[in-house]
Formats: C-alpha cells, sequence, structure tokens
C-alpha cells in the first residue's frame, strides 16, 4: 500500500508541474493553452538532444530545455494570441489558435525526430533503487519529486514576493487596472507565457527522464489530465493545481488498486464531472464562473 | 477510363465524407449559436454510430429505424447531461464536455459486448451519397428558418449576454438545452450514416481530435451563420487531399509536412479572418475599398 | 440570392482543391498497369501506411522494409525486365484517409496491387473498397483474426494473427518454465494489443493456468507503477504483456525496478531490437512470442537484416512483414507468367508455396491468411535467441 503511495506521488508531481503552467496562463489570460503539452513534448526532446547527441550531463541540458521552453512560449504568445487579443470570442480562437500551433509543433518535432520512442542513454541519472519503509523507490524518482516541488515553490515565491510577481497577479485580476497603474501587460503577459512554458517544459524533461520514454506524441497522454487537474485545483489556482496535481496522482492509483486499471482513466474525468457540476470553481479557484 | 470519370470515382467517398462532416460542424453550430462551447459531439456522434449499427447487425432491423436510433439515443442521453452541464459557460463547459466525450470513448473500449478497441466490423453499407445531402439539407434548411425567427432572435440574444436576455424574460435554460439536444441528435444522425458507409466503428475515431475536429470546422468556416460551418467542413475536408495531391506533384515523401501545412493554414485563418472563410469575400472587399478610397484621398 | 452566390464562392474554393489533389496523382497515373500488351510495365504497388498518428512509428518500419525490398526486387532483373514502381501516401491514422487513398490508389493511379493499411481498423473500413473494384490487397500488418480476409477474395494477408502466434509460445514457455499462475497486462484501447490479449487469455486457459490478476493500459500511457505493484502484490508465476514496443519496454524496466523478479512473457510487439535497446538490462531473460525469427539465420533474413542496417534503421517485426510482402508480390508475378494485372496477381498469391522470405518459409493458407513458422524468442546476453 505504502509502495501504491509513492507511485501515486511520483505521478502526481509530473501533473502538477504540467499543470501549474496551463494555470498560470488561464489565470492571466482566460485562455487555455492547448500549445503547452506540445511545449512539455519539444523540451523533452531539447534535453534529450543535448544530453545524448552533446554528451551534456543532465543538469546543464535541463535549464537549457527550459530556457528553449520559455522561448517558444514568448513566440507561441506572439504569434498565435496577442492577435486575438481584442477579440470577443478570444476563448474560442485561442483554443483553436494554440491548437493550430500544438499541430506545428508536433509536425516538427515528428519530421525533426521521426516518431520512434527514444531514451536518454545509459548512465544519464543513477539509477539506484532505496528502500523506504518497505516501499522501492528509486533515487530518481525521489530527486523528480524534490525538482518538482522545488520548482513549483519557486514560482509560488516569485508570484508572491518579486515585482513582476506582483504584476502578473495584476494582470489576472483585471488588466486594464493593471494598465492603469503604470503596468506594462504586454511584457507582463510575456513573462506569463515565458514561466507557463518553462515549467511544461520542465515537466517534459522530467517526465522524459522518469519514464525513459521521449517521442512526439507524448503530451497527449497528460494533455487531458492536466486539464482534469486544473479543474479540480481551481483555475488560475498555482496552489490548486499543485494540490490538486498530488490528489489526482493518488486517486489514480489507488483506483487502479480497487477498482482495476481499466477504470482509472474513467474515474479521473469522472471526478473532473462532478468537480464541475458541484464546485466549478474547485478547490481553490477563483469564483464567479458560474451563471448569475 | 476518362479523367472526368476516375476524379468522380476517387472522390466519392470525399464528397460523403464533405456531407458526413458539414453534419457535424453545423451540430457544433447549433451550441455555438447560443454561446455555449461544447465539445460534446464527438461523445453524442459515438453513441449514435454505434446504435445504429447495433440495431442493424444485432436486430436486423431497417435502416431507417437504425438512422432513428441513431439521432434518437443521443438525444435521450444529451437531456440528463445537459441540465447541470448548461449552468457552466465559457471553458468550463468545453472541458466539462471533453471529459463527457472521454467517459463515452473509454465506456466504448471497456465494453467486451462492442469488442472493445476492435468495435464492430462489417456493418452493411447502407448509406447512400443522397441520403447524407438530405439529411444536410434538411438541417440546413432548418437552422436557415432559424434566422429571423423569434427562437433565432432569442438565441442571438444569449449568445450576446445571457443574463440580459434572461432579464428580458427569454428562457434560456429551455433554450439552450433544446439546442444541446439538436446538436446531439445531428452528431448522432452523422455518425449512423458514417457507420454505414465506412463498414466499421471503432472507439478510438471519437476522441478528443475528433470534437476538436468538428469545432474547427464550424469555427474555420465562420459560426455566425449557418451555412458557414459547412464551408469550413468542406474546406478541411478537402484540404489533406488537396495537400496530398500537391505534395505528390512536388515529389515529397509522406509524412509530417502535410500536417504541418494543414497546422499553418488553420492558424491563417484564425488569425486573419475571424469571422471565417465565409467573410473572405466580404473581407477582400473591404480590403479593396479601403485601398481604392486611400488611393482617391491621396 | 445572396447564398447562391456565396454557394458559387464556395464551389470556386473547393473545386479547384479538389482538381489540384486529381491532377497531382493522375500525372503520373497514366500508364495502366497490366495491360498485356506492354510486357515490360512497370507493376505499381500502392502501399497505404500510417506515416503521421497514433500508429506512425509502425508506417515508418513498414516504408523502410517495403522500399528495401523493392529496390532489391529492381536491382535482382527476376522478374524478366519488370518493374516494381512503389508509391507510399500517408493515412494518417484515419480512417477516411485511409478510403480516401484506396480510392486514389484503384482510380487514379491504377496501382495492380494494395499494401497496407497499417491499422486493422482502418482495414475493415477500407478493404471491402478494394474487395469491391477487384483490386487485391496485402496486408503486411493487420492481425485481427476476424474481420480482415473474411472481406472477400481480394484481400490477402503475410501477417500471422497473434492466434497463430501465441498459443505456440505459452505452450513452450509452461513446458520450459512449468508456472501454474499468471498475470496479464495488455494495452485495451488499441486493435494490436487488445487482438494479443484475447489469444493470450484462451491460451492460458487452454494450458490450464489460474490468472491470478488482469490489468490494462492505455497506449499514450507511460507510467505502469500502479498495475505493476498490483500485480507483483498477487505473486503470478509468469507475467503475460500484450504490448507494443514503445509500452513493452516502459513495462519491463518498471517492473523490475519496482522488485518483480519473475519471468515476462511478451507477445508480437516485443519483437524489435528497440524493446532491447529502451528497457536495456531490464530485457534479460524476456521470452517473446512472435512472427519472425529475427535470430534466424536463413540468407533471405540475413540479407533483409543488412539492408535495413545500411539504411540506419532497425529491422523489426513490421520492416520484415513488409518486406517479404514485397517478395510476395513478385513470387505472384512470376507465377502469373509475369503479369502485372490485378487478377494475374491475385491468381500468383494463390500460387506462391514455401517462397523464402526474412519471415521463413511462406505460403498462404486457403483462407488467404499467412503460413510460416513462427518462432518463441528470448533475450539473452542483450540479443534475441531462438528458444528450441
Amino acid at each position: 500500500m505504502w509502495q501504491q503511495a509513492i507511485n501515486g506521488v511520483f505521478l502526481g508531481a509530473i501533473y502538477a508541474l504540467f499543470a501549474v503552467g496551463y494555470a498560470l496562463v488561464f489565470g492571466v489570460l482566460d485562455i487555455l493553452n492547448l500549445a503547452h503539452q506540445a511545449v512539455f513534448t519539444v523540451s523533452a526532446f531539447v534535453a534529450l538532444a543535448f544530453v545524448a547527441g552533446g554528451s551534456m550531463p543532465l543538469a546543464i541540458a535541463m535549464p537549457v530545455a527550459l530556457l528553449a521552453a520559455g522561448l517558444i512560449g514568448i513566440g507561441l504568445e506572439r504569434v498565435a494570441f496577442r492577435p486575438l487579443r481584442g477579440r470577443s470570442d478570444s476563448n474560442i480562437s485561442g483554443l483553436i489558435s494554440s491548437l493550430a500551433a500544438a499541430t506545428i509543433l508536433e509536425a516538427v518535432a515528428l519530421q525533426i525526430w521521426g516518431p520512434d520512442v527514444r531514451r536518454f542513454p545509459q548512465g544519464t541519472f543513477p539509477d539506484k533503487p532505496l528502500s523506504v519503509l518497505g516501499a522501492t523507490v528509486s533515487a530518481l524518482q525521489l530527486t523528480i519529486i524534490a525538482v518538482s516541488v522545488a520548482l513549483m515553490a519557486a514560482l509560488t515565491a516569485l508570484l508572491r514576493a518579486t515585482r513582476l510577481g506582483r504584476q502578473i497577479r495584476a494582470v489576472a485580476e483585471s488588466p486594464r487596472a493593471a494598465r492603469i497603474l503604470g503596468v506594462d501587460v504586454d511584457r507582463v503577459i510575456a513573462w506569463s507565457f515565458f514561466l507557463s512554458s518553462a515549467l511544461g517544459g520542465a515537466a517534459g524533461v522530467l517526465f522524459g527522464v522518469a519514464f525513459n520514454s521521449v517521442s512526439p506524441d507524448m503530451g497527449r497522454s497528460v494533455e487531458l489530465k492536466g486539464l482534469a487537474v486544473i479543474i479540480l485545483g481551481g483555475m488560475g489556482s498555482i496552489a490548486g493545481a499543485v494540490i490538486a496535481g498530488f490528489a489526482l496522482g493518488l486517486l489514480e492509483v489507488l483506483t487502479v488498486v480497487q477498482l482495476g486499471s481499466s477504470w482509472r482513466d474513467a474515474v479521473s474525468f469522472g471526478v473532473l464531472f462532478l468537480v464541475l457540476l458541484v464546485r466549478p470553481s474547485g478547490l481553490l479557484g477563483k469564483a464567479a464562473i458560474r451563471e448569475a | 477510363m476518362s479523367d472526368l470519370a476516375s476524379f468522380f470515382l476517387t472522390y466519392q467517398s470525399l464528397f460523403s465524407f464533405i456531407g458526413l462532416n458539414s453534419l457535424l460542424a453545423l451540430s457544433v453550430y447549433c451550441t455555438l449559436c447560443c454561446g455555449q462551447l461544447s465539445l460534446a459531439n464527438a461523445g453524442f456522434m459515438a453513441i449514435g454510430a454505434y446504435a445504429g449499427a447495433l440495431l442493424t447487425q444485432n436486430a436486423h432491423a431497417p435502416y431507417a429505424l437504425a438512422l432513428l436510433a441513431g439521432a434518437l439515443v443521443p438525444a435521450l442521453v444529451a437531456v440528463p447531461l445537459g441540465l447541470p452541464v448548461l449552468r457552466l459557460r465559457g471553458v468550463y463547459l468545453a472541458i466539462a464536455t471533453v471529459g463527457f466525450g472521454e467517459v463515452v470513448r473509454l465506456g466504448f473500449v471497456n465494453w467486451s459486448y462492442t469488442n472493445g478497441a476492435l468495435g464492430l466490423v462489417a456493418i452493411p453499407q447502407k448509406t447512400q451519397p443522397w441520403m447524407i445531402w438530405l439529411a444536410l439539407a434538411v438541417v440546413m434548411f432548418a437552422l436557415a428558418r432559424l434566422r429571423g425567427s423569434r427562437a433565432g432572435y432569442a438565441l442571438e440574444a444569449i449568445r450576446e449576454d445571457e443574463p440580459a436576455a434572461r432579464s428580458m424574460g427569454i428562457p434560456s435554460t429551455r433554450y439552450k438545452l433544446s439546442m444541446f439536444v439538436a446538436g446531439a441528435a445531428i452528431a448522432g444522425l452523422s455518425g449512423a450514416l458514417e457507420a454505414h458507409l465506412t463498414y466499421m466503428v471503432a472507439p478510438n475515431g471519437y476522441g478528443f481530435s475528433r470534437a476538436v475536429d468538428m469545432l474547427v470546422y464550424a469555427v474555420v468556416g465562420g459560426d455566425a451563420v449557418f451555412y458557414g460551418p459547412v464551408a469550413g467542413a468542406a474546406f478541411l475536408t478537402v484540404l489533406p487531399e488537396a495537400l496530398r495531391g500537391a505534395a505528390r506533384t512536388l515529389g515529397l515523401s509522406p509524412g509530417p509536412l502535410r500536417m504541418f501545412v494543414n497546422g499553418a493554414i488553420l492558424l491563417g485563418v484564425i488569425l486573419f479572418l475571424p469571422n471565417g472563410i465565409v467573410s473572405l469575400p466580404r473581407t477582400l472587399r473591404a480590403l479593396r475599398l479601403r485601398k481604392a478610397s486611400r488611393a482617391a484621398l491621396g | 440570392m445572396r447564398f447562391g452566390r456565396w454557394s458559387f464562392r464556395l464551389a470556386a474554393v473547393v473545386v479547384p482543391l479538389a482538381l489540384a489533389a486529381c491532377k497531382g496523382g493522375g500525372s503520373s497515373g497514366d500508364a495502366v498497369a497490366g495491360s498485356s500488351a506492354q510486357a515490360k510495365a512497370p507493376a505499381k504497388l500502392g502501399a497505404a501506411l500510417s506515416m503521421t498518428g497514433a500508429a506512425a512509428t509502425y508506417g515508418q518500419s513498414q516504408k523502410n522494409g517495403l522500399e528495401a525490398a523493392t529496390e532489391e526486387v529492381n536491382a535482382s532483373g527476376s522478374l524478366q525486365g519488370i518493374k516494381l514502381e512503389l508509391l507510399v501516401e500517408d493515412d494518417a491514422t484515419s480512417k477516411e484517409q485511409g478510403i480516401n487513398v484506396f480510392q486514389r490508389f484503384i482510380n487514379t493511379d491504377k496501382v495492380s496491387v494494395i499494401i497496407g493499411p497499417t491499422l486493422s481498423t482502418t482495414a475493415t473500413a477500407a478493404d471491402p473498397l478494394a474487395q469491391q473494384a477487384k483490386v487485391p490487397v496485402l496486408a503486411i500488418s493487420n492481425t485481427s483474426p476476424t474481420g480482415i480476409t473474411d472481406i472477400g477474395d481480394y484481400i490477402w494477408r503475410d501477417s500471422l494473427t497473434e492466434a497463430q502466434v501465441v498459443p505456440g509460445a505459452v505452450k513452450k514457455a509452461k513446458a520450459k518454465l512449468g508456472f501454474k499462475t499468471a498475470a496479464v497486462l495488455y494495452g485495451n484501447d488499441d486493435v494490436f494489443t487488445k487482438a494479443g490479449y484475447d489469444v493470450m487469455k484462451k491460451a492460458l486457459a487452454d494450458e490450464t493456468v489460474t490468472v491470478v490478476d488482469t490489468q490494462t493500459f492505455a497506449k499514450p500511457d507511460r507510467d505502469f507503477s500502479a498495475q505493476l505493484t498490483a500485480i507483483k502484490g498477487k505473486k503470478p508465476d509468469i507475467l503475460v504483456v500484450s504490448a507494443l514496443a514503445d509500452n513493452a519496454a516502459a513495462i519491463v524496466a518498471q517492473a523490475r525496478q519496482l522488485g518483480y523478479a519473475g519471468p515476462i512473457l511478451g507477445g508480437n510487439g516485443f519483437n524489435s531490437p528497440a524493446f532491447i535497446k529502451n528497457a536495456g538490462p531490464a530485457a534479460e531473460g524476456v521470452l517473446v512470442g512472435t512472427s519472425w525469427n529475427s535470430a534466424s539465420t536463413a540468407p533471405a533474413n540475413q540479407r533483409f537484416k543488412e539492408l535495413m542496417q545500411k539504411r540506419g534503421t532497425n529491422p523489426d517485426q513490421f520492416s520484415a512483414q513488409a518486406y517479404s510482402g514485397v517478395l510476395i508480390i513478385a513470387e505472384a508475378v512470376r507465377k502469373a507468367g509475369y503479369k502485372t494485372g490485378r487478377d494475374d496477381i491475385k491468381n500468383g498469391f494463390a500460387q506462391v508455396k514455401d517462397l523464402d522470405t526474412p519471415l521463413g518459409k511462406f505460403s498462404f493458407t486457403p483462407s488467404r491468411d499467412a503460413q510460416h513458422e513462427p518462432a518463441v524468442q528470448q533475450v539473452k546476453d542483450g540479443k534475441f535467441q531462438i528458444v528450441e
């Protein structure tokens, strides 16, 4: 049982990190960025390219990949989201625009790296199994959990304590008011995308290393789970995404144990459903999404 | 064999797919025209497809009955689903409907009666092209009549500003639910027609990407008018095949390039033609006028 | 009327696009394959493969196998001057595009034989068109036991179904290891792996093995720790897995990592060097029931592996079956008296007997399914070795 709990926490850490990026962009722009999973994927490939091709140690390749992801995020914002900002149906058109961008990114990944699943070379990460309270955990898994938590904590600290963080929160609250107060809204939005994509990219690299598999369609499996996480946690809430990420990871594992694995995804979406019907703002989300 | 004859033979399926995809796009339009972003219609399509196919295969029912079931069963499911779900707005509604779609797909994947992932095969081909076009004509006619009618104005009002519409006495829940159910029935009918055209149904054809495709047809075509989605469906159904021909002429090997161009064109339309393809003539005219007036003013 | 004008404009957009699509194929489709007046007309092979979408990895392998074999056959000049011309189109793992590609091959390119499509689900939608148009289809990866060759006498396949492979593997494994209980893990959302599971379940029952736990996963999954932990808890004598290469490697690696030390038996999907590469040391000792004996030293197999290495790609089951497919078509042309018409090739298939292919000595069964010796292999020292 303890083993399953560890499995759940491990899975949850990655879900949470991925979902946090979603939550950030939604909180600031009210747009669901479906290209997030494509950035997740491309970032993993970039890290792989540096480690396998350039013989770079993972500790250096990862920040490089994060930087690349962040820059892609800024590019995405410029090309696919900024032109739509004034429009009345911006959440639908933003959705479709991000989808188009995701298709383009996936096609590029497919063209450059081919459809096969790739693996990080042996020895990229020391794979020592440890025994914690009777459960088998690898050093890799513990590190991934630690890195996830550290990144999410860093983001929270940034949002709470820095000037940029305050500006992001202001724009999330009301772009117009923020502009009146002298905030450079465009720059803040660009930064939000940078951070969101960097975190999504981090999730991608960790996922790729954790399960030792990198492929152009790896984003598909987390894409929909990420939605479930942000709904459960409350869209726009970072802390909510974190808690919900771990919760969903544990829930999935629990379902496999109790009901059987074929129920696993159905339960995740069932929970999604229930939350939307009963408490759409999720655990910690912004209120006012129900009809008056 | 003449070029024209072989052209028609090669593309007969494509024309049918244009019709079917137009129906799907219109099913999404039903919910879009009252401001609801619903991605549930792939799930409804699946339900309709399976219902029709099961009736034909296991009960040897006449085709008309199978088609009727294809439209009615999803509609019946849409009612208890719609009541709670339509209280949500915007992206929340979208996500809830995505969840529904996934639950339907997973249900079929895990249902041994329908062979799970393998689906139902060897379904007799009972769909004729005229049936598809007739269904499309009827649906388009009905939606055209909606425009300018009292109900049509009500829907527009709900789309613009629902609380305001309600305060004016429009029963918005009833209207939204009706359009949701109508969309479900149309999607289900399209599913049943397709099942009896392509000989088989399988759960993986009705997932998240299918739901998004339908939405894209409607929005790219232009979701302000009833014929927009049809234009979008036609354009986007033909596009991969046109690109295939172009790739062959250019001697490119098959692969991600088509996918890339598809995505790029989609992005282009979304960015530059906010009211969809059907607004292209209007946009070009406006550009020409602007150029002319600028020239006139010196 | 406004509507009328716009529907004209709509047609103005759609029709040229459609014509462009037609032209693109038409220009290369002028020579009608198989006109007996020209004995040297090339035989056109239309391959409908999944180059993008969920089945892209298999399609890529298949394309490599087909191209290598086509070059080989053309270079050998063994068809009395007839050349094979291979056309490859992407069906994007979508049944609609599969249907469109088949229509194009049949009516525009006028091919003599269609190869593929990659997935059984696409095949059940597209093959009926070929059957109606009397164009032979050679499936090179459809493993669904029913619904493929059942469609009609123009549909043939060189891919052994799991039903022809798995029971033998289970029997041999039981004879060697003597297990009494088993746990099964399979992908329930993919046609290949689901069909494989159905057969595994039956084979285990036939061998009176008790299944103590059955777990499923979905193809996009990468984490199997929950399922594997549950399985480990039930302490089965053997773990039987129906998965494709990507998932197979992860499953085996994670199983070992979580401390499951018992034997593992996999199906067709495991039969790829990519599996060994990605699973690393965890692959040691894994048993694989497969339709392609990769360790075979037969000359046809050696040549195939050599050509794949030269192309820088993995020789795996998909490319082996694709490569063999072209050899079979060439043989059919020979048996038909060096004729390349559609019916010539169909009749030629029926005459193919004990052809030397990378799959072994190949023939068709009376119901047009594949017939050759399946193999049971085990991973030893990082390589597949045959189990006697």
